[in-house]
């Protein structure tokens, strides 16, 4: 019996689940680099989620709220469809999800209980997922849940959180749903509560939807590696430096055929099966910055750029400026430049460019017409004798006109 | 014969040189531009960012250097004459400029016959050359801005935070373009439509006689065919 291999404890809450230690490494080491660390710290998120399981185990579940605002759902969607069993299952069982719109089993009267009784109990250690637009329109009303606008339900589950995570273009800073004319008003959670005065530190994942091993990463920060928000590694905009840092361009797989010159100009050609570079395609990769290249999707199956199609830069959002989300910035995706908007008319940036210059260039050729006419061509017309202006101020005048006057070779040097 | 001489003193020999690496260097620039927006020779991607890099690099360079030139070296005030003044002077309003914008623009537009006296630039001419170093210098900003190894430094992303994105950047970066080429096709041809002398002088040093005119007398004081 001693020679027989122990199996830990954690193990068999693993295998118990169908998952291998194999699968599991990988997922830590995936986790480790999503949180801006090197893969070699794996380990060390490894033993992290083995002491916080089994702590879960009894009873010490990190507390989380997710609530949605103006949102499609899509992101809890996405999170909800890692596959299961997974590792990533693991990782959900740190949390403690105590309110869900769409995950939580129970609904109504008693789900708003137990996110008040998660807000009272647990207050200042608790995260609150944000997902959707905040819709601040018609004084709120825009948005209404369970007999209050959505505006209320955020800032008081914010007030009191340990942290906010805005999930999801959308929460990072009104999404789709603050493209023109965004008569609900929305706008990101971070704006919101700024507006609003609550101090609660924000963490932006943008994506639409956001890939769910980034709110793993997060997660992990924050729960596992016990990292308070300020010793995040975050950009200027808030996001997780790690995940948001690159551009999708620079971690693409097609990008020795973007240096090759190989490109993809039709849906279905022969050069997209080859895997060429689908910039003609108008791909946002160059100006997106997301990790998308290197988590993929689906569990890591693919992602839009192996599937055959251009980056649309959904991860595209600046948190204080709704103006500038994705779909407006980015609007039509196959074409290179995004259109400019005059009123309700909506413009390609070249067109205007080539329609002045091709406006200029006529003009020329007409001037120059007129040139001809006037028998300007050869040296110009003769030059005024006077300034106008002089003649008509002689007591001030700037030339001295003389008919007498001879160049003064000498001093000249001719 | 109406034009004013044109001696090699209007342009020496270090302005002749930056207007050419300008020429070169802009021509590039817009090829490769062309290019980088939309790969219409595919093949020629990686060659024209490589270039267009290098060339916005040697276009900003030479924009200061001609800049601080004009502090240290001297050219024509005027056309039709040998006398030299400290460079930056001839940017400057000048008295042979004084009253003459307005007769300038009526010249062009055919309300006015005869030619207007000036300084060695006319004044709608000075006004637009003097905007071309402040425009390279933004393009030239807005180039480091949408370039991978310097976006992210703060001086940059700064900027793009302000116009609202790298999508407005580009933008930005693009119509700039297009005011360079509107700018070379205006100056293209006010420069030659009244005769290729000025070309000449400018590229080439090739001096063509022409009327005097005394910069200290604000005047033209008669005619020098330099004997030929």
């Amino acid at each position: 019996m001693e020679t027989e291999a122990t199996v830990s404890e954690f193990q068999q809450m693993l295998s118990a689940r169908g998952v291998s230690r194999r699968s599991f490494m990988k997922l830590c080491g995936a986790v480790a680099v999503a949180a801006g660390l090197s893969e070699l710290a794996a380990p060390r998120v490894a033993q992290a989620l083995e002491s916080s399981v089994i702590g879960a185990a009894k009873g010490k579940l990190y507390p989380v709220i997710w609530i949605e605002g103006a949102s499609c759902t899509g992101c809890t969607e996405a999170f909800a469809k890692l596959e299961a069993p997974d590792a990533a299952s693991i990782v959900l069982e740190m949390i403690s999800l105590n309110y869900s719109e769409t995950l939580s089993a129970a609904a109504g009267e008693s789900m708003e209980l137990a996110k008040e009784q998660t807000i009272k109990e647990c207050a200042g250690n608790y995260i609150l997922v944000y997902e959707g637009a905040v819709l601040e329109g018609w004084g709120g009303q825009a948005l209404r849940v369970a007999d209050k606008p959505g505006t209320e339900h955020l800032y008081e589950a914010a007030e009191s959180a340990a942290v906010v995570v805005a999930l999801g273009s959308c929460a990072v800073n009104g999404g789709w749903m603050g493209a023109h004319p965004n008569q609900a008003g929305a706008l990101g959670v971070q704006e919101y509560l700024k507006k609003q005065g609550v101090g609660t530190p924000v963490v932006n994942v943008p994506g639409c939807p956001a890939n769910p091993e980034w709110l793993v990463a997060v997660l992990a920060d924050v729960v596992l590696l016990s990292l308070a928000p300020s010793e995040l590694d975050l950009t200027s905009e808030g996001k997780p430096a790690g995940i948001f840092g690159q551009t999708v361009h620079d971690n693409c797989e097609r990008r020795g055929h973007f240096e090759n010159g190989e490109f993809v100009y039709e849906f279905g050609s022969k050069e997209e099966a080859l895997g060429y570079c689908l910039y003609p395609l108008g791909c946002r990769g160059p100006q997106t910055k997301a990790n998308c290249g290197v988590v993929l999707y689906n569990n890591r199956r693919s992602w839009c750029v192996q599937a055959g199609a251009p980056c649309i830069g959904c991860c595209e959002a600046n948190p204080n400026d709704p103006g500038h989300n994705w779909v407006e910035v980015n609007t039509p995706f196959y074409k290179r430049h995004r259109d400019l908007r005059i009123g309700d008319w909506m413009v390609q940036p070249g067109t205007i460019a080539l329609g002045i210059t091709g406006i200029l260039a006529a003009a020329l050729v007409v001037h120059g017409f007129g040139m001809k006419i006037t028998g300007r061509m050869d040296g110009g017309a003769d030059f005024e004798k006077v300034r106008s202006w002089d003649a008509k101020h002689p007591d001030k005048s700037i030339g001295k006109y003389d008919a007498a006057d001879v160049p003064n070779d000498k001093k000249e040097g001719r | 014969m109406a034009h004013l001489a044109h001696y090699r003193e209007a342009h020496p020999m270090p302005f002749v040189i930056t207007h050419w690496i300008n020429l070169v260097a802009m021509i590039l620039l817009i090829v490769t531009g062309f290019c980088i927006h939309f790969p219409f020779w595919p093949y020629f991607m990686g060659i024209a960012r490589g270039v267009h890099v290098f060339c916005g690099f040697v276009l900003f360079i030479n924009c200061i250097a001609r800049v601080v030139m004009a502090f240290f070296v001297k050219s024509s005030p005027t056309g039709g004459t040998r006398v030299q003044v400290t460079d930056y002077k001839t940017w400057l309003p000048q008295a042979d400029n004084r009253h003459q914008g307005i007769h300038w623009i009526r010249y062009y537009l055919f309300l006015k016959k005869d030619h207007p006296l000036s300084a060695k630039l006319g004044v709608p001419q000075k006004i637009s050359y003097l905007a071309i170093p402040v425009l390279i210098i933004v393009m030239f900003y807005t180039g480091l801005a949408l370039w991978n190894p310097t976006m992210n430094l703060g001086f940059f992303a700064a900027g793009t935070d302000l116009v609202g994105g790298l999508m407005s950047m580009r933008i930005i970066h693009y119509f700039m373009m297009y005011i360079f080429i509107c700018f070379m096709l205006i100056h293209v041809y006010l420069a030659n439509i009244e005769g290729i002398s000025p070309t000449l002088l400018m590229f080439f040093h090739k001096e063509h006689g022409g009327l005097v005119y005394d910069p200290e007398k604000h005047a033209i004081v008669g005619e020098d065919d330099l004997k030929h």
